[in-house]
């Protein structure tokens, strides 16, 4: 099939994100939100299980973090918002509606700017609104899918979780401009603790409008797409409904507005609606609860409140420490990353060789036991004390990563792990290494022979020699010095 | 006063509210409502002269709660009133799927 960057149309794709608000308890009860692996109906009440009579009342912290959101996204936060009634029957919702934000919600109007493809593109935000989720269906059939189930199983822990949705304009052109947006919102909802943003557990969900424009420019239809559970997913599938519509299109077909679900095992989209339309929702305003007030003063304090968002972050990072942008991207990518360089500089590591440092080699420990930087067990002073041995030419690069590995490893001081490496931090230099390198030519003279007879064309015999000098030296000599020692050597 | 609907109001109304109508009891609908208009025109016949207002006195609720967790202790009392339980879930009939 083919991919999107060979779309004869113009591709549009507009996103709605769902973002699982981090509050202790669910939007209208006082039941706790934690229920990753609880007991079935463990974490429910009255109100959430809709029993006659109970009445919700709003979570302070929800109404909070949904106005930080509304703020990192540059969203005007509302001073008048309220809740409606979403009506539809299906069992995962204990009322037979949802209670959301409707027409008047807490923050609209923002951006959100991305990079992508290397290409800054800014996407407009339509608004965010707050709303509960809803429980989860399990359908008793082989396969766990709805089709063929004789009934169905009803869990309510997650009923009444904060939600807050994140609608975008159509401002996306491509499966992977709205990859780099969901990564760049997700960044987002972690700098400001608004969310885990985990997509794999359900803490982010995406559901992707996607449409071809007309010969004329005009809009297509629209189709959405549920049910990807990953940013490859979310590509996946939005590369796949470019392709089929296309095809629709090039056969004399149309596209039918309708609900797709997205097929992760067989990577197809599948019809699954007519898509609804506002109408078919009955919405009508939440009576049961009080409009939501935020005074002017309230959104100063949010203001207030505010953290460094990524990109003011990034920014700084360039400006301050002379770092590039794509090293920056790097080390902003989550903010406990991002603390942790500026602790090992603040510690009194040289900026630009602490950024190598945990650009590639903490990112490398981390990533090969699946490791966070949250827990990492090498502390921010130790990496500078190690990153200065290197700076000053103590400790090689070869044998300080070494080091690295140990003391991320095991619970010892830094000499200690200096001593097991071997290494000196006495530097090996001048006449000492010309020693060395004397004496290796001499083992070697058939090479240096071929070196000096112009039959090394490519240079692989000297670096031969001089990875015989860097191991004989146990990485106590710079490689920087080797080079020059060894180039004057066999020039004379 | 007294309102009624004819057929076009009926018509109208069914299709608001997402009801299909068969042609045949469009009237039979039309009298029900009018029926229940009629009914409800009484009430502009009562004298409420001397009848004095309805007081309630509510508990006054919070607008916002803070986000502190609780424990609902009956909870195994409300899932014994459901009128089916698997294990820990709650079962429900079949859910009829479009595809």
């Amino acid at each position: 099939m083919a991919d999107s960057k060979n779309s004869k149309r113009p591709i549009v794709i507009g996103l709605e994100v769902h973002i699982q608000l981090n509050t202790k308890t669910k939007l209208f009860c006082p039941c706790s939100t934690d229920y990753i692996g609880k007991t079935p109906n463990t974490n429910v009440c009255p109100v959430c299980l809709a029993v006659p009579g109970t009445l919700p009342i709003l979570n302070d912290s929800a109404v909070a973090l949904g106005a930080r959101m509304g703020l990192g996204l540059h969203c005007a936060i509302q001073n008048y918002s309220n809740f409606h009634r979403k009506n539809y029957f299906y069992p995962d919702l204990s009322k037979a509606y949802q209670i959301t934000q409707y027409g008047l919600t807490i923050a609209v109007g923002g951006y959100l700017d991305i990079e992508s493809d290397g290409k800054p593109r800014r996407v407009r935000v339509h608004h965010l609104h707050l709303e509960e989720d809803a429980g989860k269906l399990v359908h008793p059939t082989v396969d766990g899918r709805l089709t063929g189930a004789a009934y169905s199983l009803v869990d309510y822990n997650r009923g009444g979780v904060p939600l807050s949705e994140i609608v975008s304009e159509p401002d996306m052109s491509s499966p992977a401009e709205a990859r780099d947006y969901v990564v760049r919102l997700r960044q987002l909802a972690r700098y400001l603790d608004v969310s885990d943003g985990e997509m794999e557990s359900g803490s982010l969900r995406v559901d992707a409008n996607i449409s071809l424009s007309n010969a004329d420019g005009s809009l297509g239809t629209r189709v959405e797409i549920k049910n990807m559970n990953s940013l490859k997913s979310l590509e996946r599938a939005l590369e796949y409904e470019i392709a089929r519509q296309n095809k629709v299109l090039d056969s004399g077909g149309r596209i039918v507005q309708e609900t797709r679900l997205w097929d992760d095992a067989e990577e197809v989209t599948r019809s699954m609606r007519n898509k609804e339309t506002a109408s078919d929702y009955r919405y009508y305003p939440e009576m049961d609860l009080a409009p939501i007030v935020i005074t002017d003063e309230q959104i100063e304090g949010f203001k207030r409140a505010m953290p460094e968002l990524p990109w003011e972050k990034r920014d700084r990072f360039m400006k301050d420490f002379g770092l590039s942008y794509e090293e920056v991207e790097i080390l902003t990518e989550q903010k406990e990353l991002a603390r942790y360089y500026e602790d090992v500089v603040a510690a009194g590591a040289p900026p630009a060789r602490a950024a190598n440092w945990v650009r590639m080699e903490v990112l490398r420990v981390l990533n090969e036991r699946g490791a966070d930087i949250s827990n990492f067990s090498l502390s921010p002073s130790i990496l500078a004390e190690l990153v200065k041995k290197v700076e000053n030419k103590e400790l090689s690069s070869t044998i300080a990563k070494d080091i690295l590995d140990m003391l991320s490893q095991e619970n010892i001081s830094l000499e200690e792990a200096i001593k097991r490496s071997g290494a000196s931090t006495v530097r090996l230099t001048g006449d000492l290494l010309g020693e060395v390198i004397d004496r290796i030519c001499a083992a070697n003279s058939d090479v240096v022979e071929t070196i000096k007879t112009g039959q090394d064309k490519k240079g692989g015999k000297v670096k031969f020699l001089q990875g015989l000098v860097m191991k004989e030296t146990r990485g106590q000599a710079d490689p920087s010095e080797v080079s020059s020692l060894l180039s004057k050597k066999l020039e004379g | 006063m007294k309102m009624t609907v004819d057929r076009e109001v009926t018509l109208r109304m069914a299709r608001a509210a997402q009801i299909r109508l068969a042609p045949e009891d469009v009237d039979h609908m039309m009298d029900s409502i009018n029926d229940i208009l009629s009914f409800c025109a009484l009430v502009g016949d009562l004298d409420c002269t001397d009848t004095p207002d309805f007081t309630w006195k509510m508990k006054k609720l919070p607008s916002r709660r803070p986000d502190t967790v609780g424990d609902w202790a009956d909870r195994e009392h409300f899932k014994s009133m459901a009128p089916t339980i698997e294990g820990d879930f709650f079962r429900v009939p079949r859910i009829h799927s479009e595809d």
